[in-house]
């Protein structure tokens, strides 16, 4: 091909280019691009609502903490890697109390014995208690433990698989609640 | 939606296996593509795995800093084995020097090396992104198309399934120019030319797209400028072997 042609090719291309791109654009307000989803475990949906009875025998509903990030972390006392992440969280939590709340929900297992273990660790977050593993199953949680990173609107933004630390944490807040 | 493969009592995530089994089938394909080109194949493999470690202690190593006061608590951390915490782009960039930089000291034919690697790459890419339709990451904005495949309650456009088929063209075509015998480096700018419009193309059948200067997509400003990027280098390519004949026939 001679100059001229390339040149025109150049410019045809960054013209159409330039179109394409600006046509669609995504207009200010992200959420407007979520708006109408069904609730799901998954990002851009809103998180499925639910209500279990917590440990310190309260009543806890997802849904009433609309307003305040939320971290949604399922866990048992025999996963090895949630051992090691809850004392992250409950770090977390005393630092950002007030900021976005912590909930450590509890896959199938006797009330006592997570009590026991909560006690251990010395745990203070709330922790319901998903004893059928209902919630799991509406959350598809598959392997644990298996974090929920939801916005002020009740949005997930993030999906954990595998134990957060300190370090990720930091990072995944500054990613979604700045 | 398989974003875990469950094989008994092991669960395992989807969508890593799938960029590892890209990451394979990229050095394999750059591999025998090089041996053609005659270059060695072990070349292609020893680069990108020199490329690989570069690239994960960067990231690491890029993450402490981001992140210090949540590692100056936990310095074992630093070492520890969590995959999340990593940041991409210093990984990336390390991991292209040190490749880069391996290529140089071996004195290796560089335009000849990026055309025996742009090939498999984009069949890693190919790879990557059926693992991505599998895992449900990156997906498409709703459709009512007769092949929108449901996930969550939405039909949606098989948007990782576009972005793979058209790398798998892109890939034949380079390869085919390639293997023909073309000018050294122009089989990597057509790569990198399709793979560009590939992503300007198609990324508005994404969901989500990260944007920039006010809502313009991030991946389609990125993919146009890489494609304009390499159609220049295109022209270049083709004038000085213009020169270089005319120059022979004198």
């Amino acid at each position: 091909m001679d100059p001229k042609r390339w040149n025109l090719l150049l410019l045809l291309v960054l013209l159409v280019g330039v179109a394409w791109i600006w046509l669609n654009r995504i207009p200010g307000d992200a959420a407007t691009a979520t708006a109408g989803l069904p609730p799901a475990p998954a990002v851009g949906h809103p998180a499925p609502d639910f209500t279990l009875t917590s440990l310190s025998g309260e009543t806890f509903t997802l849904s009433s903490l609309r307003g305040t990030p939320v971290v949604l972390n399922f866990w048992a006392t025999w996963c090895p890697p949630c051992r090691a992440e809850l004392p992250e969280l409950q770090a977390a939590s005393e630092r950002l109390a007030g900021q976005v709340a912590i909930i450590g929900v509890n896959q199938a297992e006797a009330p006592a014995a997570v009590e026991a273990f909560v006690r251990g660790l010395g745990l203070t977050f709330p922790m319901p208690l998903d004893v059928s593993a209902d919630v799991s199953r509406l959350y598809t949680v598959r392997s644990l433990p298996t974090t929920f990173f939801i916005d002020r609107q009740g949005i997930i933004r993030r999906i954990q698989i595998g134990p957060v630390t300190e370090a990720t944490l930091a990072q995944i807040l500054k990613g979604i609640y700045p | 939606m398989f974003p875990i493969i469950q094989l008994g009592p092991l669960s395992l995530p989807t969508y890593p296996l799938a960029l590892l089994l890209a990451g394979w089938v990229a050095l394999e394909v750059g591999a025998r593509v090089a041996q053609r080109l005659g270059i060695d194949g072990d070349h292609v493999y020893n680069a990108g795995l020199y490329g690989l470690v570069a690239g994960i202690v960067a990231a690491r190593f890029a993450h402490v800093i981001a992140y210090w006061p949540a590692y100056r608590a936990q310095p074992l951390e630093i070492f520890g084995f969590n995959t999340s915490a990593f940041l991409l782009w210093p990984g990336v960039i390390a991991a292209l020097a040190v490749a880069g930089w391996y290529a140089y000291r071996r004195r290796l034919p560089m335009a000849r090396l990026l055309d025996a690697c742009a090939p498999g790459a984009l069949a890693g890419v190919a790879v990557a992104g059926i693992g991505a339709l599998l895992a449900g990451r990156a997906y498409g904005a709703p459709t009512d198309l007769p092949w929108a495949v449901d996930l969550w309650g939405v039909a949606r456009h098989p948007s990782q399934a576009y972005e793979a088929l058209a790398a798998l063209i892109v890939a034949g075509l380079a390869l085919r120019m390639i293997l023909q015998g073309s000018r050294p480096g122009a089989g990597a700018l057509v790569a990198l030319a399709g793979y560009g419009l590939s992503r300007w193309l198609l990324e508005p059948f994404r969901a989500e797209s990260a944007t920039i200067l006010g809502g313009l997509r991030l991946a389609q400003v990125l993919g146009l400028a890489a494609a304009l990027v390499a159609l220049w280098g295109l022209r270049a390519v083709g004038r000085r072997a213009g020169e270089a004949g005319a120059a022979a026939a004198e």
